[in-house]
């Protein structure tokens, strides 16, 4: 039906007239023009190894994904059971605790990543409390280390985590668990054997999206972090800002860029399979 | 019959206005020689400038100033992308350096200076392409109540002194512009002329020992003073004005001008903006004693036009960057030096921070 792909196409064509227009020429033409700045081959692949083989880049990467696989891990162990309440939830509480989630999401992040600091700084309301409690004799170091950028980055990051797993619970037929509790399973067996296999791709999705986004994390471990939580955004900051060398941002860009690519195929891998109907 | 989206090819000079958007917004109004456009630090900066030299300008000569906030990347890629859109640059030393090897300043036109004599303008931040507008410092900062009395760290090698003053510390990152390089050279005994060019393998080893108690290198002014009157440190390098104010809001916190590093904001104009004239005059404008006392005093920072001091009380200039108290314990920061080492100063500093 060529009359029905060429509407499907017209249709597109304003998505990918932006796409093209303010993604790829523009990241296209700062690839092109950053690394055409060498004079011969022979100096860019000096400057390529130095940038790319030096230890500290392996160094960075190690790090983000390091700090990604923990911030994800921690938003699915928290993300998983507020998205079962609230794909459970009706009424009042449906709202409440969808505003609980999507509210805070209207603020920017830098703010809400200052609130962070308030709350977890040396002289901060929580060590306060611990003190005055007595639990704790010294304030314990919540932030400049690795601890502060993990609780401000999962926070940042719960949201996507919650809406991609609710739009899957959601989905899931609600006469397949009564068939399994009418042939007599428990609420546990209903809930492991059926529920939660069910979901399953909605956790690998949002897994992924969470993942994706936390690799590409800037203001949060800029700000909270210590003296050695460096990611890869945070690296390439510094090569455009501060030592305006755009050859080597550019270089490390490819390598963010190659990392999310990678991750996101997966991620449309499990996307098509979606949708067990 | 196939349908490709390239109707929608887009003309290299609209992306790059889209990339440049903010100051295009303005370049519409320049057209007028009646307005200089002034890339400044913002913030609280603008109006105190506003007040005591933008206004008294546009009083005078009738020229209007519109400020836009712009990076030093920013900057480079307007002049690469041969699309200036603003006049004059007030930015540090060091980014205005990197510009003007770029071959984008005009010189300045020190002899057609009506307002500002350029003698009296400090010899070291008078340059061809850049001239001063105000210097700051780089000073050792300390909590009162930590260090009580007589019992606090006077000089870099004490900062070093963990045992004897203990307490989680401070120093500036690479990303604040330069890593605190010449303290560590200090503390191990390197005279204030002899510090250039930095022996970087010898600064890093100093800093390696006090690592452990640097809870962050900062690097942003802002970040600095928060720590500080946090607690989240009890000593740090820390910049005099970001200081000043933490302190005259009654937080428990002091300073010694011992071994403090001077630090030079420039003006520069870039040589192809549309308003170069109006650029040089207000520049001269800006220079002049009684103007630059004004704005100086309320921000704190140090004059560059030596004779600006004539108006300062004692208390003032006790608080003050620049004159007796520069001359007998401060240096100037050789930004020649970290513009031509920066590169390489930066990959060792990250690669040493995730040692």
């Amino acid at each position: 039906m060529p009359l029905g792909r060429l509407a499907g196409w017209l249709m597109l064509a304003p998505a990918l007239a932006l796409l093209f227009g303010v993604f790829l020429l523009p990241i296209g033409w700062f690839l092109a023009g950053s690394l055409t700045d060498f004079a011969s081959f022979a100096e860019f692949w000096e400057e390529a190894q130095d940038v790319l083989f030096s230890g500290t880049i392996l160094r960075v990467l190690l790090n983000t994904n390091g700090i990604g696989a923990a911030v994800t891990l921690l938003v699915l162990v928290i993300g998983y059971p507020v998205s079962y309440a609230l794909s459970r939830a009706k009424g009042l509480v449906f709202t409440a605790i969808l505003l609980c989630i999507v509210l805070p999401y209207f603020t920017s992040t830098i703010v809400r990543t200052y609130a962070w600091m308030v709350l977890l700084g040396r002289t901060g309301l929580i060590n306060q409390i611990l003190l005055g409690l007595g639990l704790i004799d010294a304030p314990l170091e919540l932030m400049y280390n690795r601890t502060g950028v993990i609780i401000g980055m999962t926070y940042v990051l719960l949201p996507y985590m919650v809406l991609t797993l609710f739009a899957a619970m959601k989905a899931v037929d609600p006469r397949l668990l009564q068939a399994a509790e009418g042939m007599g399973a428990s609420p546990a067996t209903v809930f492991f054997r059926v529920f939660m296999p069910l979901t399953l791709h909605g956790v690998i999705a949002g897994v992924l999206i969470t993942f994706i986004l936390a690799i590409g994390f800037f203001v949060t471990p800029a700000l909270m972090g210590g003296p050695d939580d460096i990611m890869i955004a945070m690296l390439i900051e510094r090569e455009v800002e501060l030592t305006q060398n755009w050859p080597a941002a550019a270089m490390m860009t490819i390598v963010l860029l190659v990392v999310t690519l990678l991750l996101y195929a997966v991620y449309s891998r499990f996307a098509d399979r979606e949708a067990p109907r | 019959m196939s349908v490709t989206p390239s109707p929608f090819r887009l003309h290299r000079r609209l992306l790059l206005g889209a990339a440049l958007a903010t100051p295009a917004l303005h370049a519409g109004r320049a057209q007028t020689q009646g307005e200089v456009i002034v890339r400044t630090p913002g913030g609280s900066y603008d109006d105190v400038m506003r007040r005591f030299v933008y206004d008294p300008f546009t009083a005078e000569t009738g020229i209007r100033v519109t400020v836009v906030a712009a990076t030093a990347a920013k900057l480079i890629a307007m002049f690469r992308a041969n699309n200036v859109e603003l006049d004059l640059i007030d930015t540090g030393d060091a980014q205005l350096l990197t510009l003007e090897r770029l071959g984008a300043l005009a010189p300045i036109a020190y002899d057609r200076w009506r307002w500002s004599k350029p003698e009296d303008i400090t010899r070291q931040v008078r340059n061809p392409h850049r001239v001063g507008n105000f210097i700051y410092a780089s000073v050792l900062a300390y909590n009162t109540e930590t260090f009580r009395g007589d019992n606090h760290p006077k000089s870099w090698a004490d900062f070093w002194d963990a045992g004897k003053f203990a307490g989680p510390r401070m120093l500036a990152d690479m990303a604040s512009g330069s890593a605190n390089l010449e303290f560590a050279l200090l503390a191990d005994g390197v005279p204030r002329d002899q510090l250039y060019p930095l022996d970087v393998d010898r600064a890093l080893r100093v800093m390696t020992r006090i690592r452990p108690q640097i809870r962050r290198f900062w690097d942003t002014g802002a970040l600095a003073a928060q720590m500080l009157s946090d607690r989240e440190v009890v000593l740090g390098s820390i910049w005099n004005g970001r200081l000043q104010t933490v302190i005259d809001s009654n937080a428990p916190l002091a300073y010694t001008w011992n071994e403090h590093m001077i630090q030079v904001q420039s003006l520069g104009i870039f040589k192809d903006a549309r308003n170069v004239e109006g650029a040089q005059r207000l520049a001269d404008f800006m220079l002049q004693p009684q103007i630059q006392a004004q704005y100086a005093k309320a921000l704190v920072f140090g004059p560059t036009n030596e004779r600006a001091f004539e108006s300062y009380t004692p208390e003032e200039a006790a608080r003050t960057p620049g004159g007796e108290n520069s001359r007998r314990t401060g240096f100037y920061q050789d930004v020649a030096w970290w513009h031509e080492n920066r590169d390489r100063v930066s990959r060792t500093w990250s690669r040493w921070l995730l040692r």
